[in-house]
């Protein structure tokens, strides 16, 4: 265990001495802030940018503030992602390519806890990273848009990081595999892109769907209630995610 | 494009508060790292001129990894 706790120390030095641990953070800070602002000036921003005859009319409901908090969820889902995959997609396959991994390996310690150290730090970073943005966006939210509850806030971001969990595990897992940093971040974003739209188009049948956690959040914000399927996507996610972190340790061969 | 209305400058500081560090540290990295993907001067002239993107995209795709 000691020892898993200096290798887990390893990632964190390593993530602040290529500053993923101030970027990655201030990235999601940014976005979180930018939707409510937006949301709050687009009435303004279109009655000056669009060349519309003197006198034309445009109503534009001014979003809830669940709605807000919905898109601030959904640009997570486009830029958050790809950068949490392109920052982590060589969190192994780097290491391998560059023989560090041998170099950490000849000590006594297992492939395991090595994999598991660094999926902790991805995890923790990640984890960090969608609640500090959740949380700069809600307090905006509440400030320009209207009063929203902190808790359903936190509630409906727990339940949206399960999805954010489970691409990021599935990252470290191909990371482990594959030799291309590159071919981890195509493949991992193919696969949240698929599993998005294909559970959009085929709601009836992907109710099991790791991206049905994203519409339950979304339905959380909403609606202040979560309508349709939690419960089986959260228990598929929770084992594929424990399914792919146990196949990214277990591999031995061809350190 | 002509804006006619007030803009709470107290409202975005922090928005450009994150953006000057964003900056500042991909510039820091740049000036300190020895190879980036492709040239140098091109990577510093994405972070300076293209606004928030520039130093995402430095910081995910500029850096070289061994």
């Amino acid at each position: 265990m000691k020892k898993w706790f200096v290798l887990h120390r390893k990632e964190w030095l390593e993530m602040t001495l290529n500053y993923k641990i101030i970027w990655i953070p201030l990235i999601f800070v940014l976005f979180g802030l930018m939707q409510p602002i937006t949301s709050y000036y687009m009435p303004e921003i279109l009655k000056n940018a669009s060349n519309l005859p003197e006198g034309s009319i445009i109503q534009i409901p001014m979003p809830t503030s669940g709605e807000v908090l919905t898109q601030t969820m959904g640009q997570f889902n486009q830029i958050g992602v790809l950068v949490l995959v392109l920052a982590f997609m060589g969190i192994v396959s780097s290491e391998r390519r560059s023989g560090m991994i041998k170099a950490i390996l000849v000590k006594p310690v297992s492939y395991p806890s090595y994999i598991t150290s660094k999926w902790m730090s991805v995890v923790l970073l990640s984890a960090g990273s969608v609640f500090l943005g959740m949380l700069a966006s809600w307090y905006y939210t509440v400030l320009l848009i209207g009063d929203f509850p902190f808790i359903d806030m936190v509630k409906g971001t727990l339940i949206y990081f399960i999805w954010i969990l489970f691409i990021v595990t599935f990252t470290v897992f191909l990371s482990s595999f594959l030799k291309s940093s590159g071919f981890v971040a195509a493949f991992t974003l193919v696969l949240s892109i698929l599993l998005s739209l294909l559970t959009s188009l085929f709601e009836k049948w992907m109710e099991w769907s790791p991206a049905q956690l994203t519409n339950a959040a979304a339905s959380l914000f909403m609606a202040g209630d979560i309508e349709g399927p939690l419960l089986l996507p959260l228990i598929t996610t929770v084992i594929l995610t424990a399914l792919f972190l146990y196949l990214a340790t277990s591999r031995k061969s061809s350190v | 494009m002509n804006f006619n209305f007030e803009i709470n400058w107290a409202l975005l500081a922090p928005l450009i508060v994150i953006q000057a560090i964003l900056l500042i540290i991909a510039l820091f990295d740049l000036v300190k790292t020895e190879k980036t993907n492709g040239p140098k001067w091109m990577w510093v002239l994405i972070v300076l001129l293209i606004a928030t993107f520039g130093p995402i995209l430095y910081f995910v795709i500029g850096k070289k990894r061994d």
